[in-house]
């Protein structure tokens, strides 16, 4: 019978993808992931948004020696005044504050220069034909004082206690210091890609950023479940070592992992390309890149990294320790039966990658299926019920 | 449960929200109108208050601004679940924003908070008017103390009847001050002011500012004015001449401002200043907590106010109670353990004055039959009240006062979040214009509708039939949360904003993802060779298992960053909070019963109609496949 393409495999949950078992190139890629965010972290810092470095603002009068302005005007001429002066400054959305003849426009920059201020301040009384002395400045605080963040910060570390409680209750002390290592990573992950391009860090991004929290921990504690039913009562047989199992969970919910990144995604997606292709600069374009990079980063270390994270916490348990060993010993015994069947592997198959499949799965490819039909005598001791 | 009744429960649950939507939490207008959220700041603009800090003459540190900032920041945070902005603008000016119309919550944000605890030393009923327009001489008393004409006279001659001092003391024409002339003790003025000692200190320490404005007081009241002024060690006795007061007539005109420049004995003992120019003194004029200071008590007391042994930082908490007895709402304070001791110490003081202290002097003047000094509890320039010290307190302490449950979570939070360390004066409450704008708004919404379309699109494409499973819960959990969100905004406040929006968006998709959870679950089952009627139940069970203990870790993510934190992040756990549980709610009582429904129809096995035909098929071919295989 002819293979099924690697698509079909993939919707079967059948791909059979070795990840577990190179769980030392994930951890290596982390590692220099990690180091890189780290460096960056202390060579470049972050581009902090007006919101949190505070700024300057301009006041411009909406009626003045007769003339009126429009709201879009106004932050045309403030934005080609600002960037005359300073490329890079970013230029907020302008706010109408008060009524009528009272009525003033207020657009927000990152901070000017007092000599700045003053040439800015000059080319658009220029641009829009008023006295210079019309237009007020002033220096504006941060709106999210050092208290939010603090607030923010202690939130997740009382979050990360809970959950770590949680976890460990309901799953087991290993699963649940793999859940916080994959979180952290995706946290680290995200921070460094911010703090590396150096996109702005608005609220907006800190927002995004705690959004991820909850998701990235959902992604993994799907995967976690089924390989806690897979290795549950895995000691009681000789058929797969803890790292097999994990990788068999692993790729039993590959679909549903990548389904579910995609559909994250997809609405994400449509924000970040309407925010940043269609907008430019925004709160959308802020919230779109930060749960972008989030969730992507999130769907993919709770495949590559939380399992192999686990699979090695595992491995240093004596339990699991011994039964690895019974079932590699097992497996030598047998070595010569394993002639029959399914020898199409691909050529970069580890060895475990090719017993997981001989011990048979519990949705086994096929050729193997008929030794392992429900009741069958090789049946596994993870399929419950 | 039966599928049907499950759907049953998701109609009631719809009916009710929507009815809520429409006719409760203050619902008016067309019905348009009541289906609108409260948005917010960055989408429809809102009111912006400016408050302007003086700190005499000076601009306040950078340092005391920011914390200003952040304890106003607090504040309007605490009115709700309103994504307020609170900014510092130029070196001494806080600037509010809040959502939509909101003049009335703008009010007394930036309000000092000082507490003081003080003993109360001095009683002077605020007799200005009477000083001002003297009644013609004999029944004269009569007329103003209109209450109680006979005690009044029989407290300035007779000094025995001071229990029934109740009466007159509430009358301000024969007040306080005939109980401190009918004080028994030998020293009768003292009993009325603090200490003669103290007023000849007080002048002492004062800055060359305010000596100036002194000075020029002088020149307005006139030299004989101020002299006499000078010279009273007690409030002027008007009951036994009603004419006394009128050499002070020109204090009457003096400002606010000039009044707190005056010494505390001076405001005291003046007859001629009222009440409503001691109310009318700057903020922060009597927070000194070295000084003794004068304040009014109902608009009806003048009352000299001893330093402030016991003040808010000593507080460790403070909580609104309803007092069940009393049926009163009555403010609850736990000190701190330095502050339990100074406090145990100022009520110890006051409970075991005796009869001939200045401080029991005052307090019979106040209330009839007192035997125990009172202390005040001053906000700021008020007093919130003086009741008696009935005992030594060394536990938790209630401030009683005139509080509705607002009023006393209002002042509960204010001492919570400390008193702001500069004095503010508020600018007129202005219009501001949304700083996202429409296009943003427009365009957040375009997004939501392309990245739903998306969804739906692969639903379709991977679950075929299933997907209009999918589309047709994500529309439900749509059209809940936009219930929830127009009710929570008139009810708790809670504002949409442009973040709120994208956040929703995003739950869109998580709550896709427990659909796949579930379908991939049932493609496992199916794939074992079970009949669709088996396999949705068994699929259920596992994927339930998993989709609540995801959702746990979400909904306790948003849980803690709710009470923990403050601001936006607060708003955004909210709508994270909110949309996890709309989501189980659509899980449970839609899905589930439909899934249930469907299983037993034939069309759910065709390859072409769900996406788990194909399943289903390749099972089946891998059957024979293996089969042969075997036989080989």
């Amino acid at each position: 019978m002819a293979r099924p393409g690697f698509a079909t495999r993939l919707y079967q949950g059948e791909a059979n993808l070795n990840i577990v078992g190179r769980r030392k190139m994930w951890f290596t890629i982390a590692a220099a992931l990690v180091a890189i965010a780290i460096g960056s972290f202390a060579i470049n810092r972050f581009h902090l948004g007006i919101e949190f470095a505070g700024g300057s603002e301009f006041s411009v009068p909406a009626q003045v020696d007769g003339k009126t302005f429009e709201q879009s005007e106004i932050q045309q001429a403030v934005e080609t005044a600002v960037h005359g002066v300073d490329p890079e400054a970013q230029v907020n959305a302008a706010q109408q504050v008060g009524d009528g003849t009272d009525a003033n426009y207020k657009i927000r920059t990152s901070e000017l220069s007092a000599t700045e201020m003053a040439e800015a301040k000059t080319a658009l009384a220029e641009d829009l034909g008023i006295e210079v002395t019309a237009i007020s400045d002033q220096q504006v605080s941060s709106a999210w004082g050092g208290a939010v963040i603090d607030k923010a910060m202690l939130g997740l570390v009382i979050f990360l206690v809970l959950v770590s409680a949680y976890l460990v209750v309901r799953f087991e002390w290993r699963m649940a210091v793999a859940a916080l290592t994959s979180l952290l990573f995706d946290l680290i992950f995200t921070a460094g890609v911010y703090s590396l391009v150096q996109f702005e860090l608005t609220p907006y991004t800190v927002i995004g950023f705690l959004t991820i929290l909850g998701y990235s921990l959902y992604d993994v504690v799907v995967v976690f479940d089924k390989v806690q039913e897979n290795t549950r009562g895995i000691t009681a047989s000789n058929t797969r070592t803890y790292a097999e199992a994990t990788n068999l969970a692993v790729n039993q919910t590959l679909m549903r992992s990548l389904n579910t990144g995609l559909v994250a995604l997809l609405p994400v997606g449509g924000v970040l390309f309407i925010g940043a292709g269609l907008l430019g600069a925004g709160t959308l374009k802020d919230l779109g890149l930060v749960l972008f990079v989030g969730m992507g980063v999130g769907v993919i270390s709770s495949i590559l990294f939380a399992a192999p994270v686990l699979s090695w916490l595992k491995d240093r348990d004596p339990k699991i320790k011994a039964h690895n060993a019974r079932v590699l010993a097992r497996r030598a015994q047998q070595s010569n039966d394993v002639a029959r069947g399914e020898r199409s592997r691909s050529a970069g198959a580890t060895e475990g990658d090719e017993v997981s499949v001989l011990a048979g799965t519990s949705t086994p490819r096929p050729g193997a299926r008929t030794t392992q039909k429900r009741g069958g005598a090789n049946r596994p001791g993870t399929k419950r019920r | 449960m039966h599928p049907g009744r499950q759907l049953g429960v998701l109609g009631l649950v719809f009916v009710v929200l929507y009815l809520c939507v429409f006719f409760a939490a203050g619902a008016e207008g067309s019905w348009k109108q009541r289906l609108e959220p409260k948005l917010g700041l960055d989408l429809i603009g809102g009111t912006q208050a400016t408050y302007i800090a003086s700190q005499q003459g000076a601009p306040p540190r950078p340092e005391d601004m920011e914390l200003a900032r952040e304890i106003i920041q607090s504040r309007v945070d605490a009115l709700g679940v309103s994504e307020a902005e609170v900014v510092i603008q130029g070196n001494n000016t806080i600037v509010v924003s809040l959502a939509g119309k909101a003049d009335e919550q703008l009010k007394g944000l930036e309000q000092a908070a000082n507490m003081r605890f003080r003993l109360v030393t001095g009683v002077t009923g605020d007799v200005s008017s009477v000083a001002l327009n003297p009644p013609s001489p004999a029944p004269s008393a009569s007329a103003s103390g209109s209450a109680a004409p006979s005690p009044s006279a029989g407290a300035s001659s007779a000094p025995a009847p001071k229990a029934e001092d109740a009466k007159p003391s509430a009358t301000p024409s024969t007040g306080g001050q005939g109980g401190g002339a009918a004080a028994p003790s030998p020293s009768a003025t003292p009993s009325a002011t603090p200490s003669p000692a103290a007023s000849a200190a007080a002048p002492a320490p004062v800055s060359a500012d305010i000596e100036e404005q002194r000075a020029a007081i002088k020149k307005k009241v006139g030299a004989d004015a101020w002299a006499a002024a000078e010279k009273l060690t007690a409030p002027v006795d008007l009951s036994a001449d009603p004419k006394a007061g009128l050499p002070f007539k020109a204090f009457a005109e003096l400002s606010g401002t000039e009044v707190a420049a005056l010494s505390p004995q001076m405001q005291f003992n003046v007859p001629t200043i009222s009440c409503e120019q001691l109310n009318a003194r700057p903020n922060g004029s009597i927070d000194g907590v070295d000084s003794e200071v004068v304040a009014c008590q109902d608009g009806v007391y003048k009352v000299m106010l001893d330093k402030a042994e016991v003040v808010g930082d000593d507080i460790d908490e403070a909580s609104p109670q309803l007092d069940t007895q009393q049926n009163q709402w009555v403010v609850s304070l736990d000190f701190k353990s330095e502050g339990q001791k100074k406090w145990t110490a100022l009520t110890k003081k006051a409970y075991e004055a005796g009869p001939s202290d200045p401080c029991y002097v005052a307090v019979t003047s106040m209330y009839a039959d007192a035997d125990h000094c009172a202390v005040a509890v001053v906000l700021d320039k008020e007093i919130i009240s003086a009741p008696q010290i009935q005992g030594v307190l060394t536990g938790q302490s209630q401030i009683t006062g005139d509080f509705n449950g607002a009023s006393a979570k209002k002042l509960a939070d204010q001492l919570n979040f400390g008193a702001i360390p500069v004095t503010f004066d508020a600018g007129p409450a202005q219009t501001v214009s949304a700083t996202v704008g429409d296009q943003q708004l427009q365009a957040g919404l375009l997004a939501a509708a392309i990245g739903l379309g998306l969804v739906a699109v692969y639903a379709f494409f991977y679950y075929r039939l299933l997907g209009l499973v999918i589309f047709l819960s994500l529309g439900l959990s749509a059209l809940l949360t936009f219930g929830a969100l127009v009710f929570l905004g008139r009810s708790i406040g809670f504002t949409l904003t442009l973040a709120g929006i994208v956040g929703f968006i995003v739950s869109l998709g998580v709550a896709a993802d427990s659909f796949v959870i579930y379908f991939e679950r049932l493609k496992d089952e199916i794939h074992e060779g079970r009949s669709p009627r088996s396999a949705v139940p068994r699929a259920w069970q596992r994927a339930k298992r998993t989709i609540i203990s995801a959702n746990a870790i979400t909904i306790m993510c948003a849980v803690v960053l709710y009470i923990v934190s403050i601001g936006q992040v607060q708003g955004l756990a909210f709508a994270l909070g909110l949309s996890t549980m709309l989501d189980l709610l659509v899980v449970f009582l839609f899905r589930h019963p439909i899934m249930s429904l469907l299983a037993s129809t034939p069309a759910f096995m065709s390859p072409r109609v769900s996406g788990l035909g194909r399943a289903l098929r390749r099972g089946q071919t891998e059957e024979s496949g293996s089969s042969r295989v075997k036989e080989a």
